[in-house]
């Protein structure tokens, strides 16, 4: 019942959110110089006529407020409104390259979780030690590399030099696209993994130094079973808030790793319409992101009563 | 049968601080041996080392075995052997050593499970019917409770049930009642002293408490700086201590025992008209202390009349922290305050310090209205001349990064101007007052002592002169010798200076030493008031009598004729 109704508590922030996010998406537009119009009918020399014409087309002439509402009345039907650009529906536009990003994500997410996480562990359980210092200058080192310097090393590395994996586009087909998406996934992962190798290690030596662990020894458990059941479970907590947090600059770092690889998804697709005064296109990019960010941060709100038992009882409970 | 001999144990770290020097106890089938000592004695190490708990690093020396077989040089699988079977451990504090995120039943059952292979159903019926044995009331509906739901006298319950669940030999209990209330530690320990029979198990018992030690033990070793000082049967170590330092610790422990020749001087100067409200216990005051009770003070420097505070919770019942609680100190008194967690008494406290705003009611200090909040700086600050506040813990209550001068400088200067040189000079008198010195003014809290740090809070508190000082636990956290001191210091500040205290403390031994006049509040009640001897010796409520038996005692009487 409770959490029931902590649950629709959730839901109703997040849509607040998404309200709040998208009034700034919509009007930030009028705070930028260009105007789409103009960008519409370059190259040539418009009539009035014809600007009152492209202005009325793309509902440019009605006041901001009556733009929003049409805007947003449109995205509820599942209508983006159309590409400037590409004389398109955005949502066929993005569509379109969705899946390359999504996938890109998916692989970089794993990548993420498995190398972080054990990164995390083997430094948090040799901690002082030599292994311990290994791993945390490996991971200082790539931490400091940007992506873009990141992807062109793999690529002359892994693409040009070894002639392992292709070095542009998606491919066609599960594994092809698979094939294709790893040496992406690596530049997109660098970074990130890092950050959860770091805070991994931290949360489990947070944890290693508690007395329950000890506890957890002194009943006789093996040390594998005392890592699993009471350091590793209880250090979840700070790591899953990070992972949270991390969403939006997955998406956002995609567009780098993107544009190195010659892959055509949602990130490239931003940048080239931030240039180009696409606003339609920047506007629902921004909102996915967005989006994405407030519902994987609203489901680790609701996993946090199962995460730390504590939560549930409220702030008063320790 | 020597179930655990311990001979010669020596441990040192890769550094060569040696932690342990030439250790050796010995405990028989059914015996209770009690380890005592203050902290960094090496106690809790000694026992961690039955277990093979020790520090990665550490260098052992000399033997440790258990019914026989060594433990320092085990095998892993050797060690999970012993713990699974021959010894187990209770750990002091049950809120840390029960993992929160893990039901009360997978506390209990895991190692069953995990390590006995037992099924989930049958270790679940183990558990509850050891839940059962610990005297826990709902064992099948705790067994799904996560720790939070308990409170702590439940858990460590809890805590011995788990430590049984393996049928040990021998049961290792490291301070399992300093967490604890006074009467739920008196529930433990009976607990404890059950189990220990019914079983026949050796029992280990690590204390810093004398009295507790010589109420439950056959026989002691007291231990000091890594070295066993003392050792023998209980009763002799105590009534008769032989090494130098278990003369200082039986000294340094407060009592609440009164000796008949106290009452007498009591009594004796209540007849004395005019002096009973401000009447202090003869051994704290020296006559001249009567001064700061002259009529021309008549006003009390704390009245405090009809103060509640409830806390209203969303969805839960509100809980009524203090409810019409009255209490007056006279201008250089002491008032005692106690109470079990939850009863209100810190709430009180700080309700008259101003961190928390009364419901209802009214508080005065020196005659000026101190209930409302503050609003503006000046009203702060004149709240804060009136009364300070010495917290329970030096360790949190100290800012690590500033010197100990620089803390007291800084609560001068915020009140006075003063130049440099003067508030230096201030600085290094208020600290020669609680017997530090100037060298002590360079020093960050890391390297002070407890007692020093405690010392430079009080010095802190003291540095703009409050009409009121507040002591919540004060002196809780530190070991008895640092305590006495620091209690020391405030009887002779009081008697130096006619400084008025509010003394809260769960402990009546330490409350008795120091406070002239003692109430007792339950639940947010004051069941009972009284001057503290009187109520330590006659006590009208019965809980106040709960409250005094609770507190461990040697079940020899005073006047008994020492044995052997």
């Amino acid at each position: 019942m409770t959490t029931l109704r902590q649950v629709a508590g959730k839901l109703g922030g997040l849509l607040l959110t998404l309200f709040l996010a998208s009034l700034l998406v919509f009007f930030s537009r009028f705070l930028v110089p260009g105007d789409p119009v103009s960008f519409l009918l370059r190259g040539r020399k418009p009539s009035p006529e014809a600007i009152a014409q492209v202005a009325a087309q793309y509902g440019l002439g009605l006041p901001p407020w009556q733009q929003y509402l049409d805007w947003v009345g449109g995205i509820l039907q599942g209508d983006f409104g159309r590409s400037l650009q590409f004389r398109q529906d955005v949502s066929v536009v993005i569509g379109e390259r969705l899946p390359v990003t999504l996938g890109l994500v998916v692989m970089a997410g794993t990548m993420i979780a498995v190398v972080g996480l054990i990164a995390g562990a083997v430094a948090a359980l040799n901690r002082g030690r030599v292994l311990d210092r290994a791993v945390l200058v490996g991971l200082t080192v790539l931490g400091a590399i940007p992506s873009f310097v990141g992807s062109i090393v793999l690529i002359a590395v892994f693409a040009v030099q070894l002639g392992w994996f292709p070095s542009f586009g998606s491919g066609e087909g599960f594994l092809d696209t698979v094939y294709h998406l790893v040496l992406p996934s690596i530049a997109l992962a660098v970074v990130f993994v890092v950050l959860i190798a770091k805070v991994t290690r931290s949360s489990m030596i947070d944890q290693l130094g508690r007395e329950h662990v000890e506890v957890a020894t002194s009943r006789g458990l093996t040390r594998g079973t005392v890592i699993r059941r009471h350091v590793f479970r209880n250090a979840i907590g700070p790591i899953l808030t990070v992972s949270g947090l991390l969403v939006a600059g997955l998406l956002v770092a995609s567009s780098i790793v993107e544009a190195a690889f010659g892959l055509s998804g949602i990130g490239s697709l931003l940048v080239q319409s931030v240039d180009r005064l696409d606003f339609p296109v920047v506007q629902a990019i921004v909102l996915l992101i967005v989006t994405a960010f407030v519902v994987v941060n609203a489901i680790i709100d609701i996993l946090e009563p199962w995460v730390d038992p504590r939560s549930a009882a409220g702030a008063g409970a320790r | 049968m020597t179930l655990l001999d311990i001979s010669g144990l020596t441990l040192d770290l890769p550094n060569g601080t040696r932690l342990l020097d030439a250790i050796s106890i010995t405990v028989a089938e059914g015996e209770t041996v009690g380890l005592v000592g203050e902290s960094g004695s090496g106690k809790s190490l000694t026992a961690r080392s039955v277990l093979g708990l020790l520090p990665d690093r550490a260098e052992t020396g000399g033997s440790v075995h258990l019914l026989g077989r060594s433990v320092l040089g085990a095998s892993r699988s050797e060690l999970l052997d012993l713990r699974r079977t021959t010894a187990s451990m209770i750990f002091q504090d049950p809120r840390a050593g029960i993992n929160p995120m893990r039901t009360v039943g997978d506390h209990l059952t895991e190692a069953m499970r995990l390590c006995e292979q037992r099924s989930a159903a049958d270790a679940r019926a183990a558990a509850s019917s050891l839940l059962a044995a610990v005297r826990m009331p709902r064992p099948d509906e705790h067994l799904r409770q996560y720790p939070h739901e308990l409170s702590g006298g439940m858990l460590q319950r809890v805590m011995i049930a788990g430590a049984l669940s393996s049928s040990p030999r021998l049961l290792i209990c490291d301070e399992p009642t300093t967490a604890l209330d006074v009467t739920t530690q008196a529930e433990i320990i009976a607990v404890l002293a059950e189990q220990r029979a019914s079983r026949g198990m050796g029992m280990l018992f690590i204390t810093h408490d004398l009295n507790l030690a010589a109420s439950i033990c056959d026989r002691v070793y007291v231990m000091n700086a890594g070295r066993v000082e003392e050792q023998g049967d209980a009763r002799q170590v105590f009534r008769d201590p032989q090494a130098a330092y278990t003369k200082r610790l039986v000294a340094a422990t407060p009592t609440i025992v009164v000796a008949d020749a106290e009452i007498d001087a009591i009594e004796a100067r209540a007849d004395v008209p005019g002096r009973a409200s401000t009447a202090a216990p003869a051994s704290s005051l020296p006559a001249g202390a009567g001064v700061v009770a002259t009529p021309a003070s008549t006003e009390p420097m704390l009245v405090a009349s009809g103060v509640s505070k409830t806390y209203l919770r969303r969805g839960k019942a509100p809980v009524h922290a203090v409810i019409d609680a009255s209490i007056e100190i006279p201008r250089g008194g002491a008032l005692g305050i106690v109470g079990e967690s939850g009863s209100g008494k810190s709430t009180l406290a700080r309700m008259i310090v101003g961190l928390e705003q009364a419901d209802a009611g009214d508080i005065r200090i020196a005659g000026r209205e101190r209930t409302g909040a503050p609003t503006t700086r000046v009203a702060r600050l004149a709240h804060a001349r009136s009364v300070q506040m010495v917290f329970q813990d030096p360790y949190l209550s100290l800012d690590p990064r500033i010197t100990a001068g620089r803390a007291i400088e800084d609560a001068l200067r915020l009140h006075a101007r003063l130049t440099t040189a003067d508030a230096r000079a201030r600085v290094v008198e208020l600290l020669e007052q609680v017997g530090l010195g100037d060298r002590h003014a360079q020093a960050r809290p890391r390297t002070l002592s407890g007692g020093q740090r405690q010392r430079v809070a009080i010095a802190r508190a003291l540095a703009i002169e409050p009409d009121l000082l507040v002591m919540d636990e004060a002196t809780s956290a530190l070991d008895v010798s640092v305590q006495a001191q620091v209690l020391g210091v405030v009887e002779r500040i009081r008697r130096d200076r006619g400084l008025t205290v509010l003394f809260i403390s769960h402990d009546l031994a330490v409350v008795r030493r120091l406070c002239d006049e003692t109430v007792v509040m339950r639940t947010g009640e004051i069941v009972e008031r009284g001057r503290t001897i009187e109520l330590l010796s006659a006590p009208q409520q019965p809980y106040t009598r709960l409250l005094i038996d609770s507190v461990p005692r040697p079940d020899w009487g005073r006047e008994a004729v020492p044995q052997n």
